[in-house]
């Protein structure tokens, strides 16, 4: 079974650890494996294309920038800009943040990807059917509302109503078209609740239907993570990565080794269960 | 023991001016049909002559009701626009009962419907009602055929079952995980039908289901549901101006007029008593019309048909037409006649039983000259990396004529509409209009006197409160126009109904005196006298030197006002000629009456035409 194909709450598990520990902890070693694997990630996964690892580069240049810039802290200054000192303290610290953000980015885009609209209503299911229910409909609306906006913007042009020739005007002609949306969407609101009564909404006890199953593989997947965060965490405990006043480090204890040994496995655990599902299917492919 | 009995019903309306929150719900609906009832009533009908039955501000929608539907019937119910159809449908679905009042009985197998619990109503009767958008409430497919049964509180794997049955039976199982936004028009009225079908309901109530679809997709739908009804046994009750593919299939035809029940019958005998009733020949399929004008013309007996339950039917009915002409000796003559054809095939066997008259030919039209809009190799995509919706599109629409663009829904119509109204900009190719560029009119002036275009959704052109508002400044349009609309000045646009607001939109495009009008599927949702009186305003803007572009899916409608048509396929036009010659020329896409006469005789591709062509002197009986 692919990552993607696991059940939403195992996904939602995954992503909660991974960036439970990117968050959390601003060590050196782990944030530098959590770039690297991330990236490799979004490359294999083809999660990212080419517009978007420019973006993700310039966040990192900038998030780098930024800290020496504005922060002098540090016992070690490197050179005097404006009268201000750089310090290799306030650079290596923005150095992880920048790190810290761009996996953050790269790791929301894939959960993105992975968490489609329905199966974040899943997982929100679980708790109440009347949530789920919300979402699900918000969900829609979202799409009805743009559509309707585009519409009702060409129509006005048409008549001659919408205009954003000068800044007055298209302020003007857009709160034209956000009142004639709004009355729009409330008069014709009356149809769906129409039709959420003639289908026996609010008769009862309502159950939520999903696609979604818990297989042991999903549980086996849970259990992996758990204990590899675990490890992580401890690993995190018996190591120190201290910026200011200056670099302490003390990373490659050997608990710290274990822990980021654990992470790398957390962080390529997606690209582990999809190879092992390749391999399995090249195999089966060859027997046949 | 039939599954529902009506006995003298009546249902009557809280006064609809004091808007004191009594307003029914229906009143407010985007439905152009029972929905608008009272609030077309009381603003003094603009269409029909006619005033509704009222006494002390209240509107009686329906009176004196007697119906009964046997299990397993498909029932097609007709009348004009507030005819009361919608209000009766309504009725067999009390949680969806406005706050009128009713008198008489409805029982649903046996007992009073009104003692049905509101599960059980959800579980044993189904509506779909017109608007295929607004009934979606989640968005997912497969979460919206979910919905009723999760309401129901099934469990789990039922519903898991369900889905997939229903999915398969629908062949909508490979859409299943889009989102509903994406859909047509017609895989959602679909996916409307298939989320009510889950429940396994007894009876379909379907409210006008196919007014806002094209015509394939409606076919669609109507064959989905006649095959539901063949096949499951579900008893249908649906109401529709579409008459053409229904009178073949239904085992009875109900007429209301004025909220009163005036014919109930088999579609034959239908067909055959209201040919004489010009109320409702509207409603009749193109091949009994053609019979009716073509057996009227020839003076024969068989031209005053009688059932012979008639008076027991008619009771009641205030129809002094259909009673006038009973024959004075109450001969059962229609035994004689040849069958009522109802299907485009039964008008080809009875046309082929006809003489064919020599007239003679039509006197050519005018040369077309003058260019008034002229698109050139337009290409256009919506998306960077989408596929062209305009592909190479050549199109140049002269000088006052009127214009039809005809096509499926999807092929890029509305697309093309909007390049040559300067909504969109193509990525390559020029747009003229009245031979300058469509950029050379700075600062708007394209839409002040030149161009105007009547969008598809009415609702999308109102913002202010009152009708009378919205049509400051449109006077002098007004007084040109074959209408007044001056009863619905205090009136909120919301609540007159679909066809008015139609009118008032375009009231509200003629405003800035365009010499060039482009309609954006202005037929749809109309029924047969709404259809009527938009020809009318179409001819008379012709008449005023207006040019017209009608962008349309309805070829009935276009073969009755367009001098050339156009069909619009795969980003580009694909035929293109004299409507007449468009219509003969065409095999499918065309009009009934032009697929019942066209292997007999060119160029009757309207009821009208057709009727001159042919005579039952010497041939039929």
């Amino acid at each position: 079974m692919r990552f993607e194909q696991l059940n939403p709450f195992t996904v939602a598990v995954y992503y909660l650890c991974v960036l439970g520990i990117i968050m959390f902890s601003m060590n050196p070693l782990l944030l530098c494996i959590a770039l690297l694997t991330s990236i490799l990630s979004a490359v294999i996964g083809g999660t990212a294309d080419k517009r978007a690892h420019i973006f993700s580069l310039a966040v990192f240049l900038i998030a780098a920038l930024l800290n020496p810039i504005f922060v002098h802290k540090g016992a070690t200054p490197l050179f005097f800009l404006n009268d201000n000192p750089i310090t290799l303290e306030a650079t290596a610290y923005g150095l992880c943040a920048a790190s810290m953000l761009t996996t953050a980015l790269y790791r929301l885009r894939d959960l993105s990807k992975v968490m489609t609209s329905d199966r974040v209503l899943y997982l929100f299911g679980r708790f109440s059917p009347q949530i789920a229910l919300l979402l699900s409909m918000a969900i829609r609306y979202t799409a009805l509302l743009r559509v309707r906006w585009r519409k009702i913007r060409d129509s006005q042009r048409a008549l001659g109503l919408f205009d954003d020739g000068n800044l007055i005007d298209a302020v003007r002609g857009r709160a034209r078209v956000l009142s004639i949306l709004i009355t729009w969407t409330l008069e014709n609101g009356i149809v769906t609740a129409e039709s959420m009564e003639s289908r026996g909404y609010g008769t009862g006890r309502r159950t939520s239907f999903a696609v979604y199953r818990v297989h042991k593989y999903d549980v086996l997947v849970i259990l992996i993570c758990v204990l590899l965060t675990a490890l992580t965490a401890v690993g995190i405990y018996h190591s120190r990565a201290a910026f200011y006043p200056a670099l302490s480090m003390n990373l490659l204890t050997p608990w710290g080794i274990t822990g980021a040994a654990a992470f790398t496995v957390l962080s390529v655990l997606p690209l582990i269960i999809n190879g092992r599902e390749a391999i399995r299917w090249r195999l089966l492919l060859s027997k046949t | 023991m039939a599954l529902v009995t009506v006995k003298n019903l009546s249902y009557t309306y809280p006064d609809p001016n004091g808007r004191g929150g009594v307003l029914p719900v229906g009143e407010t609906s985007r439905s152009d049909s029972g929905g608008g009832v009272s609030a077309e009533e009381c603003s003094s009908r603009i269409v029909s002559d006619k005033d509704g039955v009222r006494s002390d501000n209240r509107h009686r929608a329906l009176s004196d009701i007697d119906l009964s539907i046997e299990r397993g019937e498909f029932i097609t119910l007709m009348g004009a626009t507030g005819s009361g159809k919608s209000t009766l449908l309504r009725l067999f679905k009390p949680e969806l009962r406005q706050n009128g009042e009713l008198q008489g009985t409805i029982e649903y197998n046996g007992t009073d419907i009104d003692a049905m619990a509101p599960r059980e109503s959800a579980r044993m009767v189904g509506y779909v009602a017109q608007d295929p958008e607004e009934q979606i409430v989640t968005d997912k497919v497969w979460h919206e055929l979910a919905f009723t049964l999760e309401n129901l509180g099934t469990r789990q794997q039922d519903i898991a079952r369900r889905v997939a049955e229903i999915a398969s039976y629908f062949g909508i199982d490979r859409w299943m995980e889009r989102d509903t936004a994406t859909l047509s028009g017609g895989e959602k009225q679909l996916l409307n039908l298939a989320a009510v079908m889950i429940a396994d309901p007894e009876l379909l109530l379907l409210d006008e289901p196919t007014a806002q679809l094209d015509p394939i997709a409606a076919a669609r739908f109507i064959e989905t549901v006649y095959r539901l009804n063949r096949e499951t046994g579900v008893t249908v009750l649906l109401c529709e101006h579409r008459c053409e593919e229904l009178f073949p299939i239904s085992d009875r035809i109900v007429i209301l007029d004025g909220g009163r029940l005036v014919y109930d019958d088999t579609p034959r005998d239908v067909a055959r008593m209201i040919g004489n009733d010009s109320r409702f020949t509207a409603f009749l399929p193109t091949a009994a019309r053609l019979f009716h004008l073509v057996t009227r013309s020839a003076q024969t007996n068989y031209a005053i048909p009688q059932s012979p339950f008639g008076d027991s039917l008619l009771a009641g009915s205030g129809s002094p037409s259909v009673a006038a002409r009973r024959l004075p000796n109450g001969e059962h003559l229609y035994q004689r006649e040849p069958e009522m054809p109802l299907s485009v095939r039964e008008g080809q066997r009875f046309v082929g039983s006809l003489r064919i008259k020599e007239v003679p030919s039509e006197h050519a039209d005018a040369p077309l000259t003058e260019e008034a809009l002229t698109l050139k190799n337009i290409r256009f995509r919506y998306e960077r990396r989408g596929a062209d919706i305009l592909r190479d599109l050549d199109l140049t629409v002269y000088r006052g004529e009127v214009f039809a663009l005809l096509g499926a829904n999807g092929a890029g119509k509305s697309t093309a509409a909007a390049v040559a109204a300067g909504l969109r900009k193509p990525y390559s190719g020029t747009v003229k209009l009245f031979g300058r560029p469509l950029k050379d009119y700075q600062n708007g002036s394209l839409y002040k006197g030149n161009l105007s275009l009547l969008p598809q959704d009415a609702e999308s052109v109102f913002l202010c409160e009152t009708v009378g508002k919205e049509l400051k400044g449109c006077d002098a349009v007004m007084q040109q126009l074959p209408f007044d609309l001056s009863p619905l000045y205090v009136r909120h646009p919301y609540d007159i109904s679909g066809g008015e607001r139609q009118l008032v939109a375009l009231c509200k495009s003629l405003a800035a005196k365009p010499r060039f009008l482009i309609m954006d599927e202005p037929s749809k949702g109309l029924d047969a006298n709404r259809k009527a009186l938009l020809l009318k305003v179409i001819r008379q803007l012709k008449q005023d030197g207006v040019t017209v572009l009608l962008i349309t899916h309805d070829v009935e409608f276009a073969a009755l006002c367009a001098d050339r048509c156009a069909l619009f396929a795969q980003g580009r036009i694909a035929a293109i000629d004299r409507t007449n010659r468009f219509m003969t020329d065409n095999r499918f896409y065309t009009t009934a009456a032009s697929r019942v006469t066209r292997r007999f005789c060119d160029g009757a591709y309207t009821v009208a035409l057709a009727a001159k062509r042919f005579s039952s002197d010497g041939g039929a009986v």
